[in-house]
């Protein structure tokens, strides 16, 4: 909402029309006379070769899935292969035109996409260049074998043997294959040579290329991104996000900030390879109305990000197409989306008995086959003879026994031993790395000095401990709040890392729904720093684009009640890369989620739970200033992707518990590392989140009115955790409850109960018990205090079930019997 | 007209606002429309704009003053009004904000519960016990009978214990053992009586673990290493036999009437058994022995050591050549050295080189016991009590047990047992054995 664009009234009502282009559909009519101009023999054979090579390898995958068996070399493969047989012109006109610094990002049906990419990639780096990546890359494991039993002087011809051997070994579930055989068939990749993830997930790709583009765009760094997608992809909602969060009119109508910035558009290349069935479904006639694909784009920006269709039959029309498209983006004028139609003949895995297509159809595209044809117009236009083709196809046969023969075989190419490697997974879950700079040959670009930032120069005013010097609480106003620990934590990490970027819905102007990011407006540049469309899974999506490609992402959902809507990207994006890709790729993506209140039953959820379950995550929930700005600090500072929970409750609460207050001054509090926050003997309270300070008033009562004294340990974090503390003072005090404001059922809380009960068993004076909200929706603010739990609800539960109170008369009904029939209800 | 200015509310949750700058003083001419002042809240920050024209006539609130929303922040007017009727009861919010509120003030004393905890009626027939009160009752050795359960579902929970142990309910481990296995001690007639119990014997339920930690003193450190050596090195086993001690005993009251003149009335029992033991030892090189690395050392000589128990823990001074010297002899070794040990007296030499060790808990009362060989000794003999054993034929002897500790290594079973007979032999017949 930048004051400078004024929404006149005067010009909103105007009448008139919207006007479109016309969008070109297979407009590519050049015959191999044409264009001999542009290609030598060696680059048509080259082409052949690459289209010949893919159609050969998926062969292989489909005979071993169908037969056990490939000419002759026998072997079961019980993983998944989505094949891509018939799209083979479509992957290879695309890659013959990508630079290296050019990223491409795929599908689960993406074999043929890697291949291509890595083909080309091989074609254009020098011999030395090549001969480094592949000694560098793990080590050097995947050269070694391949050195040892494909005997080549030839650099190319052993990096060609590297790329089958790495990609068939991956997709084997082999320990030599490019991801050690943790990502497998759907999530093969080789960074060295721009090739980046594919997804399992159809249309997942999508805000994840959108990110790398990003920190292209963001960074300055040269180079294109491709976000493949099927045609099936584009019901998917992360897609559409995807689209319009790129062609968003800021970024060239505001990133540039008066000429003093770039005012480039995203370098991204939405590439839809239709090949018109979306599993089974038919996209064109059946489960969309789009027409053609390319149409689609229309939509998004009056641009139409310069959509078209291209035959995907012919590679000489894609590479036409695609080097158009290339050449607008590198200009700025991106993004632009592609239509390639294209048709797989093969089955969309070997299980699928075609039901949804005729035998017809598929003869028909079978006739049409784009690797014979190019063969015989390029015969026929005298460019090389039958028998030369043949040879061609001899060696590439030849070469793929050689290859496979070589990934069955279990001494040189293992899988993990799990038994004799107990913790191989285990390491790669995070990287657990300390990198305050993602790129230190670069200043940040920034506006003004941070000691002139108003926030800043507001914030030296502020008392950074909660009470003045007569113990009386200092006004909020003037205390050092929560907020104000976020943003030093923040802005002391953008003035450090020149990658870092802040990004999610009113987060520029506004200054976060919540004024975290008060300051930061004045501080730092658009491309930094910007409002992202109402998008979550675009947001989180394109900060694991980001984070893959090298930058330093913190992003933020309004309400933790979102995360629902960036589910995907959250549970099986954000968490998963990094163990995906062996420990290859890191996360530091800070993903902000805020915990509401007042808000009733869609904006008041603690979801620490969600996010919990799900391997590969940090989560964290700080409840005091102290706390929030030294866990920012950390974990701002890693590597690994953390959910980063706040509380709308406590953003304006002061340090009540670190003596001396909040420093000024940098510091880290480890994740994991629960915290007393007051010493007891007779109960643990374990408190999550902004609970602490009901669990503080619940202290007081039992102590006041009952002589019980509490111990107060606050988490701080839930994955990792560290239960020694824990453990502990539950030894000292023999009683535990642990609450939150998270719903009771499958909570965190629930969790830490049982762990306790298994760890502190013989110390337990009663079972731990766990005390959360009920299990229904939040209902209004008015009625909050019979459902989050409160401090007379808290010395309740200790009465009813853990040390009954005499003299105890409950407000809440929190016996045995109630949550028994309670459970019966569902409630 | 003179009006107040007031601190607007922006937004719901807004409570109070910060005044960070005046934009016009006290005594200012403003134009409606003009900026006043400006404030912020802690999520943005505002300009407030004059609704009315006039002079500033007074201001309640400071640059930094925190001003609660809709409170005066200033009075606009002309000149020379008279504004005391807006000027009443206003004041900055944060003084009046941090009057101390009178409940607030109340000293928040440690409350002591109101009441004790009502006993709570356990369900069905199952003993309910926590864990960690188990491991209490286990611990303290609590009569778990007495314990009356507060905890939920009629629950034994760990202030139920200490309550109980307050009372000063305490029986054995064995009997919690017992009880948590549910058998349960009848109860005798009569024998409820815990409020007759007499008060000293409850100790606060603090005492209950009290301990004091003192240092090991030497000797304890030579003892423990040498003891735990010996167990832990030494293949021992230990041979109990018993003999008839009538004639002993007879004997030693002989002495003990008439056997002053001699100076032979404060012979004991256990010199009878020193003196018997110097006689037979020579016959048993490997029990008169050491074994020191692999080989084993036979004594010449009947070198007995005495264990003698001393404030400082155990000493075993040594009476050499024992196999020589005559009963009075060995009683006035046994007693000098006896006397010098508990006194602090006795030199290295008098305490070394024995190559076997007598050691008596007879006069404890203890039946039959496993003593530990002091290394590098082979074997060691236990002094027993008497106890009265019936013969055959109806009629009651005194029988003394002896508990021979022998290392395997050095000794077999066999000739161990053959030196046990033959010391039984010559101590039931000691009148003779003085003869020799």
């Amino acid at each position: 909402m930048p004051k400078s664009q004024y929404v006149d009234p005067g010009k909103v009502f105007q009448p008139g029309y919207a006007e479109f282009e016309k969008i070109p559909l297979c407009t590519y009519n050049k015959t191999i006379k044409d264009e001999k101009a542009n290609y030598k023999k060696e680059d048509f054979l080259r082409i052949y070769h690459d289209m010949r090579t893919i159609r050969e390898f998926e062969t292989m995958l489909n005979e071993i899935k169908v037969k056990s068996e490939y000419r002759g070399v026998e072997y079961h493969n019980p993983g998944p292969a989505h094949l891509s047989i018939g799209q083979e012109a479509s992957a290879v006109g695309q890659a013959y035109c990508l630079d290296i610094n050019d990223f491409t990002f795929g599908s689960h049906r993406s074999h043929g996409e890697i291949l291509a990419k890595g083909l080309s990639s091989i074609n254009k780096l020098t011999e030395d260049e090549l001969y480094a990546i592949m000694k560098e890359f793990l080590g050097g494991t995947i050269l070694g074998v391949v050195e040892k039993n494909f005997k080549t002087d030839n650099v190319k011809e052993l990096a060609k043997d590297f790329l089958l051997y790495g990609a068939l070994a991956e997709i084997l579930a082999r320990k030599t294959g490019f991801n050690r055989g943790l990502g497998g068939s759907m999530h093969a990749f080789f960074i060295p040579f721009g090739i980046f993830p594919n997804n399992a997930i159809v249309g997942g790709s999508a805000p994840i290329a959108l990110g790398a583009a990003l920190y292209k765009r963001s960074n300055g760094k040269p180079g294109i991104v491709v976000a493949n997608s099927g045609d099936g992809a584009l019901g998917r909602g992360p897609v559409l996000e995807s689209l319009n969060f790129a062609a968003m009119d800021q970024i060239t109508k505001l990133w540039g900030m008066d000429g003093k910035y770039s005012s480039a558009g995203m370098p991204i290349l939405f590439n839809v390879f239709n090949n018109f069935y979306g599993m089974g479904g038919q996209t064109m006639g059946e489960t969309m109305g789009f027409g053609n694909p390319a149409r689609l784009a229309a939509g998004f920006s009056p641009t139409q990000l310069h959509a078209e269709k291209v035959n995907g039959y012919d590679p000489l029309a894609v590479i036409e197409a695609t080097t158009r498209k290339r050449d607008l983006l590198l200009r700025g004028e991106g993004p632009a989306l592609l239509e390639v139609a294209t048709y797989r003949v093969s089955g969309h895995s070997p299980s699928d008995a075609s039901t949804y297509r005729t035998a017809e159809e598929i003869e028909a595209w079978r006739e049409a086959c784009p690797i014979k044809a190019y063969r015989e117009k390029l015969v026929k236009a005298r460019v090389a003879t039958n028998a030369e083709f043949d040879a061609i196809d001899e060696a590439i046969i030849e070469r793929m026994v050689s290859v496979i023969k070589l990934a069955i075989n279990d001494e040189v190419s293992p899988r993990m031993d799990l038994a004799a490697e107990p913790d191989m997974i285990s390491s790669i879950m995070y990287s657990n790395n300390h990198v305050k700079s993602m790129d230190e040959s670069r200043e940040p670009e920034v506006l003004i000095p941070k000691e002139e930032d108003p926030r800043v120069k507001q914030i030296a005013g502020k008392s950074r401990w909660a009470f003045d010097a007569d113990g009386k609480p200092v006004p909020k106003m003037k205390v050092f709040g929560l907020r104000d620990g976020l943003f030093e934590a923040i802005i002391d990490k953008f003035y450090e890392d020149p990658t870092t970027i802040a990004y999610g819905e009113d987060n520029r102007d506004w200054g976060g729904a919540f004024a975290v990011y008060r300051g930061l407006t004045e501080a730092l540049p658009y491309h930094r720093f910007f409002n992202a469309p109402i998008s979550e899974s675009a947001i989180v999506g394109s900060a694991v684009g980001y984070a893959m490609a090298g930058g330093r992402a913190i992003v933020e959902l309004m309400y933790a009640d979102f995360i629902g809507c960036a589910g995907d990207e959250i549970f099986n994006q954000l968490s998963k890369w990094q163990s995906m890709s062996a420990g290859i790729l890191k996360m530091p993506v800070v993903l902000r989620v805020s915990v509401g209140s007042k808000y009733g039953a869609q904006h008041s959820q603690d979801w620490t739970a969600l996010t919990a379950h799900i391997p590969g995550l940090k989560v964290c929930f700080p409840a005091t200033p102290y706390d929030a700005k030294g866990l920012m600090n950390q974990a701002l500072n890693g590597t690994d992707p953390v959910v980063f929970f706040e509380s709308q409750r406590i953003y304006d609460v002061g340090e009540q518990f670190h003596e001396g207050g909040v420093p000024t001054d940098y510091y880290e509090v480890d994740f994991g590392d629960p915290d007393v926050k007051k010493t007891g003997s007779d109960v643990t309270i374990l408190s999550i989140g902004a609970v602490l300070y009901r669990a503080l008033d619940a202290a007081k009562i039992l102590e006041e009115k009952y002589g019980v004294s509490a111990e107060i340990i606050d988490a701080r974090s839930i994955v990792p955790f560290n239960y020694e503390k824990v453990i502990e003072s539950v030894k000292k005090t023999g009683r535990i409850i642990i609450v939150g404001d998270a719903v009771d059922r499958n909570s965190v809380m629930r969790d830490m109960a049982s762990n306790i009960a298994e760890m502190a068993f013989d110390y337990l004076d009663a079972p731990p018990v766990v005390f959360g909200s009920r299990n229904w929706i939040t209902p209004a603010f008015e009625l909050e205090k019979f459902y989050f739990p409160q401090a007379e609800g808290i010395v309740d539960v200790i009465s009813e079930k853990l040390l009954p109170l005499p003299g105890r008369v409950p407000t809440y009904n929190e016996t045995e019997l109630e949550h028994i029939e309670r459970s019966k209800r569902g409630v | 007209m003179a009006n107040l200015v007031i601190m607007p509310r922006q937004g719901q949750s807004v409570e109070s606002c910060i005044i960070t700058t005046w934009q016009k003083k006290k005594g200012d001419r403003v134009n409606e429309g003009d900026i006043i002042f400006s404030y912020e809240t802690d999520k943005s920050a505002f300009d407030e704009p004059a609704q009315f024209s006039g002079v500033i006539l007074h201001t309640f609130a400071e640059e930094g003053d925190v001003v609660d929303c809709l409170a005066p922040v200033c009075i606009i007017g002309e000149e020379g009004e008279d504004i005391s009727s807006l000027l009443g009861g206003a004041a900055p919010a944060e003084e009046k904000k941090e009057e101390p509120k009178a409940e607030d003030a109340a000293p928040a004393e440690k409350a002591e519960p109101a009441a004790a905890p009502e006993a709570t009626k356990p369900e069905g027939d199952r003993l309910r016990i926590s864990p960690r009160a188990k491991n209490l009752a286990l611990k303290t050795g609590v009569d778990l009978s007495a314990v009356t359960p507060t905890g939920p579902h009629g629950r034994i929970i760990e202030r139920d214990v200490n309550a109980a142990l307050d009372a000063g309910k305490v029986g054995t481990t064995a009997a919690v053992e017992d009880f948590l296995r549910g058998i349960v001690p009848e109860k005798k007639e009569g024998s409820e009586a815990p409020a007759s119990a007499p008060a000293a014997a409850a100790a606060p339920s603090a005492d209950v673990y009290a301990y004091e930690e003192a240092p090991m003193s030497n000797v304890r450190k030579v003892i423990a290493k040498s003891m735990h050596a010996s167990l832990s090195e030494m293949a021992q086993l230990t041979l109990n036999a018993s003999f008839d001690a009538t004639r002993l005993l007879a004997y030693r009251k002989l002495l003990k009437e008439r056997g002053e003149e001699m100076g032979l009335s404060k012979v004991t029992i256990n010199d009878m058994v020193l003196f018997a033991v110097g006689r037979i030892l020579p016959k048993f090189p490997d029990i008169n022995a050491n074994l020191v690395d692999g080989k084993i050392r036979r004594f010449a000589h009947a070198n007995v050591g005495c264990a003698v128990d001393t404030d400082r823990g155990l000493l075993v001074p040594v009476i050499t050549c024992a196999e020589k010297k005559t009963l009075a002899e060995v009683s006035a070794d046994a007693k000098r050295l006896a006397g010098g040990a508990r006194e602090g007296k006795l030199s290295p030499d008098e305490m070394s080189g024995g190559s076997f060790t007598v050691t008596n808990l007879g006069s404890l009362g203890v039946e039959s016991f496993t003593p530990v060989i002091n290394p590098p000794q082979t074997a060691i003999l236990g002094v027993c009590c008497t106890v009265n054993r019936l013969k055959a034929d109806g009629t009651v002897y005194p029988a003394m047990g002896l508990s021979l500790t022998f290392d395997h290594r050095a000794v077999d079973g066999a000739p161990a047992a053959k030196f046990l007979k033959e010391l039984c032999t010559a101590l039931e017949s000691f009148d003779l054995l003085l003869a020799k």
